[in-house]
């Protein structure tokens, strides 16, 4: 098997990417609320640190303007809202997986290997596109699939919705830096909305029943 | 290359690596105590102090229970020379093999570091002391989960590189330009938790405490003392950092070392080395300081993940995009 070799720009971008992977793992494991929000920051300063890297290395002076958005949103801002929104509610533990702790990170493993078989056999090959770093972002948007579906509290929903984001983020970085930054504000923005609503979300549920547990949700059934 | 300086003969450099080793061993375990007893607002012991205890228990008698046979004596000795040879098969101070560098793969190494813990644990099921048992049959089933981990990485190493020597291995990261691949940074990762686990770090042991019932690595030298226990002792440092180094200077961080066998060059790689061993033993200590331990029934989840990235690390290599 000849041994690729990566160019030491797609490299770093690499372990960025990989690093939001593991950062990704890490949000399935823990099992505090507030360690969520912490471990998304830290998720979304190596967001913030590839956009960094992307825009260095291409030239692109508004990818900077964009680095510096997301980190003053998603490192700083959400953040910090959801750390108020968890002061208010007062619930420490996150809800409990459906399955344990080693199961769902089996469970997260093949999903992402099947995230790395998707990409690996579109067979594109281009000096242009770094497949890797595609492949880890469509690993990570796998995975945080994994923390909703699993967990079953509204904030580890939310905060999985979250890095979701930041795993499209670090596709749309790589594939197409170019991109208008109208557009990949427009992101932002959505993610804004999100967090808006979220947090209406939290608020209410936690106002009606005490809890943040979603399995409450099910008795609502007609 | 500047022709006509004097090197060092690889021989000798080869014994320089094995006295950098257990020399140095105690200086770091000595400055990672230091800061963590700085990091929770105590005085902490001075950085010297492993030495000091080192030389005390030298001068006391070795007291041996009547039921103990000769191998309650010996395994200490097998321990520690286990840990002599180790330094002989990976890069502590130098780019190029030396003269016994390939005389074990990373495999060997990891045989010869095995072999140091079961004469340990064997010592332990001899005293019969029911705590030093606890302890070697805690150890014995931790090292079998941490075992596939270690597996897994030698994999990734092979995939790399296409031998399983160390050796090979710190070259390629050397080479800049193959510096940084997703599979190499997972493998870095889940051989930097295999450290946490073999080195008794906190979300797995702590080392400080005195309580036996939470203990693994500790429990077992329990019942020895005298030189026999300077021994278990001065070989566990050593073993700590045997492990720093491989993680330092094969996967992480394979400069400062020489390259042509030059004096200066050498010494400089000896600094370099114990430079790099206490940067690394500061995040141990930090990370000591940050988290909690887990409970016992949790340990092997925690060695689940390691496996896991390790996996996710050969993964990348076979079905990730070329």
């Amino acid at each position: 098997m000849p041994v690729h070799v990566p160019s030491t720009t797609a490299g770093v971008e690499d372990v960025v990417a990989v690093l939001v992977l593991l950062t990704e793992f890490a949000m399935l494991r823990g099992p505090l609320l507030r360690s969520q929000v912490r471990l998304y920051a830290f998720q979304s300063l190596a967001v913030s640190v590839l956009a960094v890297v992307v825009a260095a290395t291409r030239h692109l002076a508004d990818i900077y303007a964009l680095a510096g958005l997301s980190f003053v949103l998603k490192v700083v801002i959400v953040p910090a809202v959801m750390t108020r929104l968890l002061r208010d509610v007062d619930v420490d533990l996150a809800g409990s997986s459906k399955l344990g702790v080693a199961s769902s990170m089996l469970v997260a493993l093949a999903v992402s290997v099947f995230g790395f078989f998707a990409v690996g056999s579109l067979h594109v090959h281009s000096s242009l596109l770094p497949s890797t770093t595609l492949a880890v972002a469509s690993a990570v948007v796998l995975v945080a699939f994994v923390l909703i579906v699993l967990r079953s509290d509204v904030v580890s929903q939310a905060m999985g919705f979250f890095s979701l984001e930041n795993g499209v983020s670090i596709a749309g970085l790589v594939i197409a830096a170019g991109l208008p930054l109208v557009v990949e504000t427009t992101f932002l923005f959505d993610l804004l909305v999100a967090v808006v609503a979220f947090g209406i979300i939290i608020r209410v549920h936690h106002g009606r029943s005490r809890t943040l547990s979603t399995d409450e949700l099910d008795r609502l059934r007609g | 290359m500047t022709p006509g300086f004097a090197v060092v003969a690889p021989k000798a450099v080869q014994a320089l690596q094995v006295l950098t080793i257990v020399v140095g061993a105690p200086l770091v375990s000595g400055v990672i105590s230091h800061v963590e007893a700085r990091l929770q607002g105590r005085r902490g012991p001075r950085i010297l102090q492993p030495y000091y205890d080192l030389a005390k228990l030298f001068r006391k008698e070795t007291l041996v229970t009547d039921e103990s046979s000769w191998v309650f004596l010996a395994a200490p000795v097998v321990a520690f020379s286990c840990y002599l040879i180790v330094p002989l098969l990976i890069p502590v101070l130098t780019t190029y093999p030396l003269p016994l560098g390939y005389m074990g793969d990373i495999l060997g190494g990891g045989f010869v570091l095995a072999l140091g813990g079961f004469s340990v644990a064997l010592a332990a099921a001899e005293s019969g002391a029911p705590y030093a048992q606890l302890g070697a049959s805690r150890a014995m089933t931790f090292g079998a989960l941490v075992e596939p981990t270690i597996l897994f990485v030698v994999f990734v190493v092979g995939l790399i590189t296409s031998t399983d020597l160390p050796y090979a291995l710190a070259g390629t990261v050397r080479s800049s330009s193959e510096i940084v691949r997703p599979g190499h940074v997972l493998a870095a990762v889940a051989f930097f938790l295999v450290v946490l686990v073999d080195t008794g770090r906190i979300p797995v042991e702590t080392h400080t405490g005195t309580l036996e019932l939470g203990m693994i690595d500790e429990a077992r030298t329990l019942e020895h003392s005298g030189p026999a226990l300077a021994l278990l002792q001065w070989g566990s440092a050593m073993k700590q950092l045997v492990l720093y180094t491989i993680l330092i200077n094969v996967f992480v961080a394979p400069f400062g070392l020489s390259s042509n066998g030059a004096p200066g060059s050498v010494v400089g790689a000896i600094g370099a080395l114990l430079g790099k061993a206490v940067l690394l033993g500061l995040v141990f200590a930090v990370i000591d300081n940050l988290f909690a331990k887990l409970r016992l029934y949790k340990i092997p989840e925690f060695l689940a993940a390691a496996f896991g990235i390790a996996v996710l690390a050969v993964v990348v290599f076979y079905v990730g995009p070329a």
